[in-house]
């Protein structure tokens, strides 16, 4: 049987008890409820990888909200000339809309404010708002027809990030930590970064969390702050001699436990305290850019200098992928422009456009980019039509599922590609449709993972990210 | 359902034989059913819809027919002439199977199995679960009647006997009363009562400790925390917004039923249909928010019908994981691929659970309880209520007639009237929102036309409280647009729909006719009525309607053209506030996020503060204002005092508290009077019509077919349910033994293997129906059997014999719940605050967790509401408690019956740096030092027998003594940081700017005994990374 099983989460106490019986000493021990060490690592539990993979990494830059295609990447030039006109239904086709704009009187078609060009050999058309974006246009695979199932913010983030609209599924990360485990035990091996202070459309922990997997999957919030991990800091009292001494004194004691019972559980433990311990060293230290040089800054921005926003958060995340985190994802809030779209759009991408251009060009850099996968994308897009009244100097638009656009970058994903087609009005696709399952199926794939394949057995029947839909889409790999 | 029928008729009863490897008799429950509901059954099982080549390999039937099929899939007895052998075999990529599309294959040893059972006859047999539950006898051998204290241990000792293994040998008594404490109740015994027990010389001292344990308080709240996984508890609705719930005194409910021993199939009734018991009461209709825990959302925008059909989806499925065992979720969009359960099955079930008058969103602008909401007074307020509403009644008894010939007369207030013919508005009296409405003319005059998004708005105009009256006319042209004869807006003083549940008034076009209806929450607090006849179209007619402020349907009046008309009543429960929610001003035309009156035409509005007589609303029909009026003195006052005793009363009814519960309604809206399956679950997908029904293929007890969840319950209770007691059976023993008999609890399906120990699992279940399904005599019995009191320590024998301890050979080692964990250690340290039921409180958790996820920030408590149990934890779904989660805690946005086991280095750090564990190392080294004075090795043993309930092995005794002796010389040589970790203290790390103040006044540390302390907490948070502060033994 070439089905792909979950070895941890059954064979635990087995092994432990196996090991035992068999008179196993302290060199077993690593293999325990431990993650693997840096003796093995990443070998003792790989779900994955099915073939060999394009990417190690990801760094997935969540744009929570729902960015708006039409101002962004969608261009279409039809929108303008016909600003004000209703929506055809020739267009919408009787296709449900939210129970924001869905009872409106009218729906009139809302033109871009922003002018769009041609960018690099690949010539992808990119607004004026993304700037730096713009400017590695020739890295890029953008996706201008990505679809999903859900027209609310909740469920469709939950989508996006679990393949699933329903609660209780483990998030991508969480999947990727089950498949590949750990290229590094002595940092969390997914990890999600939150810009702070943004507001929006609130985040849940289900978006980073293990689901029915295993709780060690789950990602781990690594915020800004004294404690970049929640209860990494050693109490006032206890220096960092001092849990020296104790984590001995417990290795001691376990010791102790283990000649007069022959019970490995005490050591078992101690040995998990001591990854504690190196994470309360390892942890801070990716996350201090002290030794960053100003050519860093440059490149980021100097907001990267300002820890919990989104360009800190971008180079945080180059250093963790740098010291071979497997899965970082951040979260940028306030794409949510129902109204006063043009304000509020230009805003977001100040935010977000130098440090995600400068993330890529930098991996690219450190010859990073092969193996990493770069990942930007929102929720879903928004409509062609204005929510809420169209005037000469504004707009809004509302969710639109049907179509939006993402790119990756780097870690096998083809670049300067632009994949997809959608209608003259941004509203359905007319080619090359890319589904959320889709999307998961091709990222898992470059990973090394037959997405078929990675499946968690759970209430009588087999899980997978994907569920049972999902193809690799292979115009979009190099 | 032939098919399913077959199925179950067809299944021989041939006795379940022992799993063999390799020799002996196939036996299909072990060994074959499980390859082929894994491999097969996604297309040749019991989803109908998906069946390939018309072969059900779940049914004998189909799998054998040869009339259908030469050759036939199986031929009983000739594995070489069977089809399904020579596919499985088949070298062609095309014709093998299963296929390799479908990423499923067998190994060689299946296909042997296969062959084999084949070749026996290939007899099927029915599915252990789905079979009714037999006692049987229990097994006698010399060896097990003598090490036996429970009929229970015969059973285990005989499977022993039969693997060659021994029981290990019983637990050391510290052991096992740390371990009894912790399963029964999820506290340790405190050093008193350990020192008390081991110094018990008497023969009945651990069935005394279990006894006292039983009756105790903290173990009804440790089984209620073991419940509220099982029932998605939480504080907050879940989903983005995840707005708090109110729904603790439900919790309560649950303490107090575990305190009263509450027999499960009560427990069980109780809370699937307390409100439809004949004897139902508060009680046990606030066991019925069981069915309300289920999240919902507020977000702007969502589709109403979509949301409602995910609760009762959530109910069903929910029922299903706690009761049945069963996850059907699946077979909400297609019929199960593995069980018996299909799609028709899905929706019979949901049809009993689609019975309350309910909304799928909860309101955005307003607090209201979504409806229906079950009334939770207090003694007092029950009282209270009872004399205001008799002072009510007696005053609507006794108006005095209106007496036209009275001389004494009161004039009313003047109405407010507005025709829009000045072309320059009257300051105040109107605006306009959304731009200016078309001019148009009537009768000479000027009329509004509006476009669906603007309106007029009336400023300090008909604010009104349901005691209050009202009435207001206006003259309306209804356009010809099949949009806004489904649903306009008219006038209304609200703030939106469903946003806000339609709170406060409004008058609608709804499907062609007008409806009226005040309102607290939309649809179950409400009161509504509707004209009989349509609306006239593209022609002009005078609309009113007149409210006497008696909070009842009747007490509305709707007049067509001065006219009264007859209407139907929609809904007559309106008993809470109809203002409140961001409601602005009266506005004709649209509201947020509503159908505005498109195209509707719009014309001479009047408002006035009483109940407008039928002559002068007849008045204003014709053309102009209604007449000014008065009402005699006496009339009047009689009045004003009925409308004083109604606001006094419906003050009193805003304040009594309210939960979510079930209560079946008769005001459903036809739509929803028959239930539908909905393609592939989709709401907007309707299918055939379905009648409540409990799922074909499981047993029926009676020929009268159920219609409510009353019905439901009674079902599931019956004695020979071959899956509810089994399942609570098997949870009660995971609770005390801490792993289950069913290896897979969150399914008991066909794809569940048949435990090891079925024999004991269905007498148990026999016994559990016997006692009066006592719950708490079964947890009796297992505490005080002999496999409960073995050792945990693994023999050699046990390890090789029995590697999964499933055999229970010895005690398990699981994992304690992440609320043992923190309790246990907060009890340990005589930091516990024991306070049953309540609010949920705020314990420590890392500030801005709230913040930056939600921008709300967490309320941290004060004082001992940050020590109480975890189970009173307010739990946020989006973000719930870190410490809980890290330690395995499920996010409760769904039932979840099992929990995972991990451990992660995030646990370490946690025990070691969460301040809540530091006040606790902190709090033991004092107790410590105080317990053991100079002598460190006391202090030592002190933190051991409080911490982990034992004495130290040298070794660890001496580890820990260095330790302490190290840590006392580097602290006498930096005191400072010996106060700051002996001094730290929950309350200042969590409020540091006020306690910063209050120290500031207290008296000066003594730093020697600083150092002794601090040393010797050191060593204590050293032994909270002990594994059996996280493991049971």
């Amino acid at each position: 049987m070439n089905q792909v099983t979950p070895m941890h989460e059954d064979l635990r106490i087995d092994r432990r008890t196996l090991l035992r019986g068999a008179g196993a000493g302290l060199a077993g021990l690593a293999l325990g409820e431990t993650p693997p060490t840096q003796a093995n690592p990443g070998t003792a539990r790989q779900n994955g990888p099915h073939h060999a993979p394009r990417a190690r990494r990801v760094v997935h830059l969540f744009m929570s909200g729902g960015p708006s295609q039409i101002d962004l990447f969608d261009h279409k030039p039809i929108l303008q000339s016909r600003n004000g006109e209703e929506l055809p239904e020739s267009v919408r086709k009787g296709q449900r809309l939210t129970g924001m704009s869905g009872n409106q009187a009218s729906l009139p078609l809302a033109g871009s404010h922003f002018p769009f060009a041609r960018h690099g050999e690949c010539g992808m058309e990119v607004s004026d708002l993304l700037p730096h974006t713009a400017k590695i246009a020739d890295d890029l695979c953008l996706v201008r027809t990505l679809v999903t199932d859900a027209i609310n913010h909740d469920p469709a983030a939950t989508f996006a990030l679990t393949g699933s609209q329903i609660a209780g599924r483990p998030s991508l990360g969480a999947w990727l930590s089950y498949g590949l485990g750990t290229l590094n035990p002595d940092l969390p091996q997914f990890c999600s970064l939150v810009t702070q202070g943004k507001g929006g459309q609130p985040l849940y922990d289900r978006l980073w969390g293990s689901g029915f997997l295993s709780a060690r999957h789950a990602g781990v919030q690594l915020r800004a702050g004294a404690d970049p991990v929640l209860f990494l800091g050693d109490p006032a009292g206890i220096d960092r001699a001092t849990r020296r001494r104790m984590l001995d004194a417990q290795h001691r004691a376990a010791d102790a436990m283990f000649q007069e019972t022959g019970d490995t559980a005490a050591l078992d433990r101690w040995n998990q305290a001591e990854l504690a311990y190196r994470m309360q060293e390892s942890v801070p230290e990716a996350a201090n850019f002290a030794e960053e040089p100003d050519s860093t800054f440059a490149l980021y921005g100097e907001d990267a200098r300002k820890p919990g926003t989104f360009a800190a958060n971008c180079l945080l995340a180059r250093r963790l992928l740098e010291r071979d985190v497997r899965f970082v994802q951040l979260f940028h809030q306030g794409w949510d422009q129902h109204e006063g779209l043009p304000a509020g759009i230009r805003t977001q991408c100040k935010d977000v456009d130098q440090a995600s251009a400068a993330l890529v060009t930098d991996l690219k850099r450190l010859g990073l980019l092969d193996d990493t996968l770069v990942v930007w994308g929102g929720e879903f897009g928004r409509t062609a039509y204005c929510q809420g009244t169209l005037t000469p100097t504004t707009y809004g638009r509302d969710h639109h599922p049907r179509c939006t656009s993402m790119w990756m970058a780097g870690g096998g994903s083809r670049a300067g590609q632009i994949w997809g087609t959608t209608d003259d009005f941004s509203y359905n696709v007319t080619e090359n449709p890319v589904h959320v399952h889709d999307l998961n199926a091709t990222l898992l794939h470059l990973l090394g993972i037959d997405h078929e394949r990675l499946t968690y057995r759970h209430q009588g029947r087999r899980y997978r990210l994907t569920d049972v839909h999902g193809t690799v889409v292979r115009g979009l790999l190099a | 359902m032939v098919p399913l029928l077959s199925f179950l008729l067809l299944l021989t009863s041939a006795p379940a034989s022992p799993p063999q490897a390799t020799t002996g008799r196939i036996d299909f429950a072990s060994q074959i059913r499980p390859i082929l509901t894994d491999r097969c059954f996604q297309c040749h099982g019991p989803d109908a819809a998906s069946v390939a080549a018309d072969l059900r390999l779940d049914v004998r039937d189909s799998a054998i027919d040869d009339l259908a099929r030469v050759p036939a899939a199986i031929v009983p007895g000739d594995s070489a002439g069977s089809e399904l052998l020579s596919r499985i075999t088949h070298a062609s990529a095309k014709r093998v199977m299963p296929p390799p599309e479908s990423k499923l294959s067998l190994t060689d040893e299946e296909i042997g199995l296969l062959a084999r059972w084949i070749d026996e006859g290939a007899e099927y047999t029915e599915h252990w679960s789905f079979a009714a539950p037999i006692r049987h006898g229990a097994p006698d051998t010399e060896a097990g009647a003598a090490w036996a204290r429970d009929p229970l241990d015969l059973f285990v000792h005989a499977k022993l006997e039969e693997a060659g293994l021994a029981p290990a040998p019983p637990a050391d008594p510290a052991t096992l009363l740390r371990r009894v404490h912790l399963d029964l109740t999820g506290l340790p015994p405190t050093v008193l009562e350990l020192d008390a027990y081991l110094r018990d010389e008497g023969a009945d001292r651990y069935e005394r400790a279990v006894e006292r344990l039983l009756a105790s308080q903290r173990h009804a709240e440790h089984m209620a925390a073991g419940w509220l996984d099982v029932a998605r508890y939480a504080d907050t609705f879940g989903y983005q917004s995840d707005v708090g719930m109110n729904v603790w005194p439900w919790r309560d409910w649950l303490i107090g039923a575990f305190a009263a021993n509450l027999p499960y199939d009560e427990f069980v009734t109780q809370q699937l249909a307390g409100d439809l018991l004949p004897e139902a009461t508060q009680e046990t209709r606030l066991a019925t928010a069981f069915n309300r825990l289920h999240r919902q959302t507020n977000e702007g925008g969502s589709v109403e019908e979509e949301y409602r059909v995910e609760s009762v989806c959530d109910r069903v499925e929910t029922m299903a994981g706690a009761f049945l065992g069963l996850t059907i979720g699946c077979a909400r969009c297609h019929d199960h691929k593995f069980d018996p359960i299909t799609q028709k099955d899905y929706f019979s079930l949901f049809a009993f659970f689609d019975d309350i008058d309910e909304s799928g969103l909860y309101s955005h602008f307003t607090n209201a309880v979504p409806t229906p909401a079950l009334d939770l007074p207090t003694d007092e307020q029950v009282t209270e209520l009872s004399e205001l509403e008799a002072r009510v009644a007696e005053l609507e008894a006794t108006l005095p007639p209106l007496d036209p010939e009275s001389d004494s007369l009161v004039a009313l207030d003047l109405p407010v009237f507005v025709d829009f013919e000045s072309p320059a508005r009257k300051p105040n009296a109107h605006y306009v929102l959304g731009g200016e409405p078309a001019a148009i003319e009537r009768a000479g005059g000027v009329a509004y036309r509006l476009s669906g998004e603007n309106a007029v708005a009336f400023p300090g105009t008909g604010i009104i409280e349901r005691s209050e009256p009202i009435s207001v006319g206006l003259r309306l042209c209804v356009p010809n647009d099949a949009q806004v004869l489904e649903r306009a807006v008219v006038i209304h003083r609200t703030k939106s729909w469903t946003d806000s549940g339609s709170r406060g008034y409004q008058m609608l076009i709804d499907d062609g006719h007008l409806l009226v209806a005040l309102v607290h929450f939309w649809p179950g607090d409400a009161i509504a009525i509707r004209s009989a006849d349509p609306l006239p179209i593209e022609a002009w007619t005078h609309v009113a309607f007149t409210y006497d402020g008696s909070s009842r349907a009747a007490g509305l009046k709707l007049y067509l053209d001065g006219v009264e008309a007859p209407v139907e009543v929609i809904r007559d429960h309106l008993t809470r506030t109809i203002r409140g929610g961001s409601i602005g001003d009266l506005t004709i035309g649209s509201r947020f996020r509503d159908k505005g009156f498109r195209g509707g035409g719009v014309d001479d509005v009047f408002v006035c503060g009483h109940v407008a007589s039928d002559e002068s609303i007849a008045v204003a029909a014709r053309g102009g204002a209604p007449l000014p009026e008065s009402l005699p003195e006496e009339y009047a006052n009689a009045l004003a005092e009925l409308q004083a005793a109604r606001e006094r009363r419906d003050r009193l009814r805003d304040g009594i508290r309210q939960i979510m519960a079930m209560e079946a309604s008769p005001d459903l809206p036809a739509a929803r009077h028959v239930a539908h399956v909905l393609h592939r679950g989709d709401y907007k997908n309707r299918g055939d019509a379905v009648e409540p029904a409990t799922p074909e293929a499981l047993p029926r007890f009676t020929d009268e077919a159920p219609s409510t969840r009353l019905d439901l319950a009674r079902w599931l209770t019956h004695p020979d349910h071959p899956l509810t007691t089994r399942v609570q059976i098997d949870r009660l023993w995971r609770q005390a033994f801490g792993v289950g008999l069913v290896p897979t609890p969150e399914d008991m399906g066909s794809q569940c293997q048949e435990p090891v120990h079925l024999a004991l699992l269905d007498t148990l279940t026999r016994d559990f129906v016997d006692s009066g399904w006592d719950y708490r005599a079964m947890l009796r019995r297992f505490a005080l059997s002999a496999t409960y009191r073995q050792s945990s320590r693994a023999s050699e024998a046990s390890l090789t014999g029995d590697p999964d301890g499933s055999l229970f050979s010895r005690a398990a080692t699981t994992r304690r719940s992440a609320e043992v964990v923190r309790d246990a250690a907060l009890f340990a340290a005589g930091l516990l605050r024991e306070q049953r039921g309540g609010p949920s409180v705020y314990p420590y958790q890392p500030p801005g967790l709230w913040q930056e996820k939600r921008g709300v920030v967490y309320p941290v408590g004060r004082g001992q509401d940050l020590t109480r149990r975890s189970m009173y934890s307010f739990w946020r779904r989006t973000s719930p408690p870190p410490t809980m989660t890290m330690f395995n805690a499920p996010s409760r946005e769904v039932c979840t019956v099992k929990r995972g086991s991990t451990s992660t280095p995030l646990q370490t750090l946690a025990l070691w740096n969460d301040p809540q564990f530091v006040a606790v190392a902190a709090a033991l080294g004092a107790a410590a030092v105080d317990a053991g004075g100079d002598d460190i090795g006391k202090r030592v043993d002190y933190l051991f027998r409080a911490l982990l309930t034992r004495e130290p092995l040298e070794g660890e005794r001496n580890a820990m003594a260095e330790l302490l002796d190290e840590q006392r010389e580097i602290y006498r040589a930096a005191p400072a940081e010996a106060v700051a970790l002996a001094g730290f203290d929950l309350e200042r790390a969590v409020h540091p700017v006020v306690a910063d103040a209050e120290t500031a006044r207290s008296e000066p540390v003594d730093e020697t005994v600083s150092i002794e302390v601090a040393a010797t907490a050191v060593v204590a948070s050293t032994l909270l990374g002990f594994q059996d502060v996280v493991q049971r033994r």
